[in-house]
């Protein structure tokens, strides 16, 4: 039996060291560097959102009609947690198409560090294209290295969506709802449990995958702050003052039981069983004649004016990814599907704001005719994105597991939760 | 390959025989197998030991990375995450209440079954159909009967736990306890009820003679009989519950709040593919499987006493 | 694993009948126990079922009985129209009976050799194999996913599926289990009439064994029918996509659009659950006692 072992052993030994020599060199090299004006057929990939899928199988036929030698295949892959391990995977393995239209921003601080992003700026008017259409909200979407290894695409402002129907019944007023401050919030809350015949005030899920809080912290972190993002510099900024203040009032709903801390399946707000819910306007799509609703900007502490207050974007980008052969036809397609009529198709279809400046004026009709975006497109001029960091998965996901535990639980004191959590963040972000 | 009936071989088999053993021909047999695991599973192990002594993560083919030799931390660092001491804890949590109830109920559902008592057709199929389903398709079931307003807090109408089933961090790993037990205990059946037919009858008819009772029957001449399997059934229940991914990972997504449902295995999911900490990943499960073949080796030489 | 000292007395056996009690209070009292059981553990497919068939939810205690006036078949398609389930069932058929075929033809052979035949290193490949089953699928997944698009190539296609599940560690220790108890000398006289070792196997070892192959295909079916995370990293074409990840993504991603969530997620379970049960309900006749004995032993 032991000599059994020392040959296995013998065997395993020598296998590892063939394997080291292997993965020494990457996985046996890269093929030749891609030309950046190469051209020919490309694969993209879009979301398996119903809405989308429309608008990018119409972008890809109009495309394709034009361009014979370069057509483009369309792909859906799941959005949700898992797209993100699905894309890390296809780099690893060398499988990504050359367009991603649907790449969550926090995940790109990751791919960028796999080697799978192409960086814009290699085109010659890469940077330039970039700022023209998305203006100064941009340079939240460069990385470390100043250069764009994604592009803006589409925002979708998170707001807070309210039931006029609930409130109506709960005798609350349904335009300009007492929704501004912390204290109205609350109080406005507890009336709609107790008189509005729903379960929930408002349901944000409280599961701990990393993204969540970037549906109940985040959003109203950036308004209290006036536009900050969680990390700034390298320092987190979370467990100042106004950090604080938004877990505490965050925790006085869970207290009160005005929020569920367990999650709903569904959509709680189209179920009719909470009273509002805080998202951006891709939901229009999921209420349409069900619901009766109105939207305003997140709370802060003690109130601003609507047109000072800032939130979570929720945007999504493109991404190029360095398995691209043809990068010639793959920027050409970027601009096409990004230029203002492709993105006037995607508003139009989707209710999604696209990352361009100066919404209404640009697509005066379909405001015209759909008033109740306009609300969305004047937030869309005031996101805040997550910071652009290394680990910045893990850093998210550390938040949420101090805020699960402190706000959502209650387990632990909120400024000592938070404190450890930006001990931590602050050795993930520096690069470590 | 024959064997002349005298036993004496000639001499070219003489020298094959001591170098590959009697049977040469079991290399073809295993060939296909051999190939299966080598081409499949070979290097991937490689390259999981090899990168948990490196701060690796996967990259696009050829990408200069820098991916330093880190030897040992990776391994310390598993040790001192309390989220992976968690997450072992709640593994022998799930150990001491699957492995008895498993242990109990298949036994005694294998002799029931082997009793021939009526609706046994009935029996066979209710008792094994939650092993041939899928864990996706019945999670549904569970988390709707599990919910907050779900039946079976309407049922218990006062008594229902708050917070409740699946976000407690006291009930949510008991929960999955149950619902794995529910699910695999037609596999430990099958086991039992074959060992149970190879308990001669005669012992049985013996002890009736001698005027035992069901209950007495059962613990001197089942139990003693089918040791063998209950070594197998504690050894299988164990590794199983230390793979454990499915349950958590759709049941409380995310390993439940304060981790109280993360399990080693979802742990090593969400640091390898997720944030893509590869080499710390690798790490765990080198640690995991470290422990688990421990577990089994101490099972099997407690419970084989023969 | 101790072989069974009563291999001579293989016959099947069974607890004794007492035909005079067999309607005593304890064998009433125990065959109620076992219906009950039975009943609470067919409780949360019954569930599913009613659930599925519901048009508004309803959680309450009322909602396990089916009403009437809640009943539809939107659920079933509302689910088909975000996922096509005749297309991801046909796609769960063609996996599971890729690796049904492939253990029964590589891993028989290999638990025949790995009990009846001698040869150096027999015991190198059992601890491997071993091994194998020990460790967890999630530790191999991404070097594997590497190896099986980049060196194999097949990305998209069954046969990248398939590969990592063919041949089922577990089969293979039932397998060989099984023919570690056939006495040697059941295959020498036809070796010393010349039979060659594979008509040995053919003509002999595999009808006997039968028992033994219907379990092992049970439990390896279970594997690829049940799988959601691999074939999901592994294609993205939907039309390869099997319904365990179709119903996996919807749970996460889709479901909260269709007008009844609960209920399409429900009506999606039970078409994953019931050819698995019609497969089992005419399968279990196998599993008849007798023959279950000499199935897994030790």
């Amino acid at each position: 039996m032991a000599r059994t072992w020392l040959r296995v052993g013998g065997v395993a030994t020598a296998l590892v060291l063939l394997i080291a020599g292997c993965i020494g060199d990457n996985g046996g090299g890269g093929g030749p560097a891609s030309d950046a004006t190469a051209t020919g057929p490309i694969k993209i990939w879009y979301s398996n959102n119903a809405e989308e899928v429309t608008w990018g199988k119409a972008m890809v036929t109009a495309w394709n009609k034009d361009h014979p030698a370069e057509q483009v295949t369309g792909e859906e892959i799941p959005a949700g947690k898992s797209s993100e391990e699905v894309i890390g995977a296809s780099i690893t393995a060398g499988n990504t198409p050359c367009l991603i239209f649907n790449t969550s921003p926090a995940a790109v601080p990751q791919f960028e560090k796999q080697g799978g992003l192409v960086a814009l700026d290699t085109f010659p008017d890469g940077a330039s294209y970039i700022q023209a259409r998305t203006g100064d909200r941009a340079d939240q979407y460069k990385s470390t290295d100043g250069k764009f290894y994604q592009m803006p695409w589409k925002t979708n402002p998170v707001m807070i969506f309210y039931n006029k129907t609930v409130f109506a019944k709960a005798g609350l007023p349904t335009d300009n709802p007492p929704l501004t401050t912390y204290a109205d919030f609350l109080a406005t809350a507890k009336t709609l449990v107790a008189k509005g015949g729903v379960q929930a005030a408002i349901w944000p899920s409280p599961t701990s995958d990393f993204y969540q809080p970037w549906f109940d912290f985040y959003p109203l972190f950036i308004a209290q702050t006036g536009g900050k993002q969680l990390v700034e510099g390298g320092v987190p900024q979370f467990d100042g003052p106004d950090g604080l203040a938004v877990a505490d009032f965050w925790k006085s709903l869970y207290e009160q039981k005005l929020v569920p801390n367990e999650a709903y399946q569904g959509d709680s707000f189209a179920d009719q069983k909470a009273a509002m819910a805080i998202v951006g306007p891709w939901a229009i799509a999921v209420y349409g004649t069900k619901i009766e609703w109105g939207a305003v900007p997140v709370p802060t502490k003690d109130g601003m004016a609507p047109g000072d207050i800032h939130t979570f974007s929720d945007e999504k980008s493109i991404g190029m990814y360095s398995s691209c052969t043809n990068l010639g036809t793959a920027w050409s397609f970027l601009k096409f599907t990004t230029s203002k009529d492709s993105d006037g198709q995607l508003l139009t279809l989707t209710g999604q704001m696209p990352m361009r400046t100066d919404l209404t004026a640009t697509y005066p009709d379909y405001f015209t005719a759909h008033p109740e975006y306009t609300a969305f497109a004047d937030q869309a001029s005031r996101t805040v994105e997550v910071p652009n960091v290394p680990n910045s998965v893990e850093m998210w996901q550390t938040f949420r597991d101090a805020y699960s535990a402190s706000v959502i639980f209650s387990k632990t004191p909120v400024d000592e939760a938070f404190k450890t959590a930006a001990d931590e963040i602050k050795t993930m972000v520096s690069g470590n | 390959m024959t064997i002349a009936a005298t036993g004496r071989p000639s001499g070219h088999r003489d020298r094959m025989r001591s170098l590959f053993g009697r049977d040469p021909i079991g290399y073809a047999f295993i060939a296909p197998y051999v190939l299966f695991l080598g081409g499949l599973f070979a290097y991937p192990l490689l390259v999981a030991l090899y990168i948990s002594f490196f701060d690796y993560f996967f990259a696009a083919p050829g990408a200069q990375v820098d991916r330093p030799f880190v030897g040992l931390s990776n391994y310390t660092a598993v040790l001192s995450d309390s989220v992976f001491q968690r997450s072992m804890l709640n593994v022998a949590e799930f150990i001491v209440i699957n492995v008895p109830l498993t242990v109990l109920l298949s036994l005694v559902l294998a002799a029931a079954l082997n009793a021939k008592l009526p609706f046994r057709a009935f029996f066979r199929v209710a008792y094994y159909i939650p092993y041939v389903t899928a864990s996706v398709a019945v999670i549904g079931v569970w988390l709707w009967l599990f919910s907050r307003d779900g039946l079976i807090n309407g049922v218990l109408g006062p008594l229902a736990p708050s917070p409740s089933w699946l976000v407690s961090d006291v009930l949510a790993m008991p929960i999955i306890a149950l619902v794995v037990t529910w699910k695999q205990l037609g596999f430990y059946v099958i086991l039992y009820l074959a060992a149970l037919q190879n308990i001669p009858r005669e012992l049985y008819e013996a002890a009736e003679v001698d005027g035992a009772g069901v209950v007495r029957k059962f613990m001197s001449i089942t139990i003693p009989g089918v040791s063998s399997v209950t070594t197998l059934v504690v050894i299988l229940a164990t590794i199983v519950g230390a793979n454990l991914f499915t349950e958590p990972y759709l049941l409380t997504g995310g390993g439940g709040p304060n981790g109280a449902s993360m399990s080693p295995v979802l742990l090593m999911y969400q640091q390898g593919i997720e944030q893509g900490h590869a080499g710390y990943a690798a790490a765990i499960g080198v640690v995991l499987a470290i422990i688990v073949m421990t577990i089994s080796a101490i099972n099997r030489f407690v419970l084989e006493k023969d | 694993m101790t072989t069974s000292a009563a291999i001579g007395r293989a016959s099947p056996q069974v607890a004794p009948s007492q035909h005079d009690d067999r309607f005593s209070l304890q064998r009433v009292v125990g065959v109620a126990a076992l219906v009950a059981g039975a009943v609470l553990f067919l409780f949360p497919f019954y569930y599913m079922i009613v659930g599925s068939l519901q048009r508004a939810p309803d959680t309450g205690i009322s909602g396990a009985f089916p009403n009437p006036g809640n009943l539809t078949l939107a659920n079933f398609t509302d689910i088909n129209a975000q996922v096509d389930l005749v297309r991801t069932l046909m796609n769960s058929g063609i996996f599971t009976g890729g690796v049904l075929l492939a253990t029964f033809f590589i891993g028989l052979l290999a638990g025949y050799a790995l009990a009846q035949l001698e040869f150096r290193g027999r015991s190198v490949v059992f601890n491997a194999m071993m091994l194998i089953l020990v460790l967890p699928f999630q530790l191999f997944m991404i070097p594997l996913y590497v190896l099986i698009v980049r060196s194999y190539g097949l990305a998209d296609s069954y046969l990248g599926m398939i590969l990592p599940f063919a041949v089922n560690a577990t089969a293979v220790f039932i397998f060989r289990q099984f023919f570690l108890q056939l006495p040697r000398d059941l295959f020498d006289s036809a070796r010393i009439d010349g039979a060659s070792e594979l008509l040995v196997l053919r003509r002999i070892a595999i009808p006997l064994a039968r028992p033994a192959i219907v379990t092992a295909m049970i439990v390896t079916f279970i594997g690829p029918w049940n799988e959601f995370l691999w074939p999901f990293l592994i294609t993205k074409q939907h039309d390869l996509q099997p319904l365990a990840v179709a119903l996996a993504n919807y749970i996460s991603t889709v479901a909260a659009r269709a007008t009844n969530p609960f209920g399409s997620i429900l009506a999606g379970a039970v078409v994953l659950v019931i050819p698995a049960v019609i497969v089992f309900v005419i399968f279990q006749r196998e599993f008849i006692e007798s023959n279950l004995g000499s199935a897994v032993k030790g």
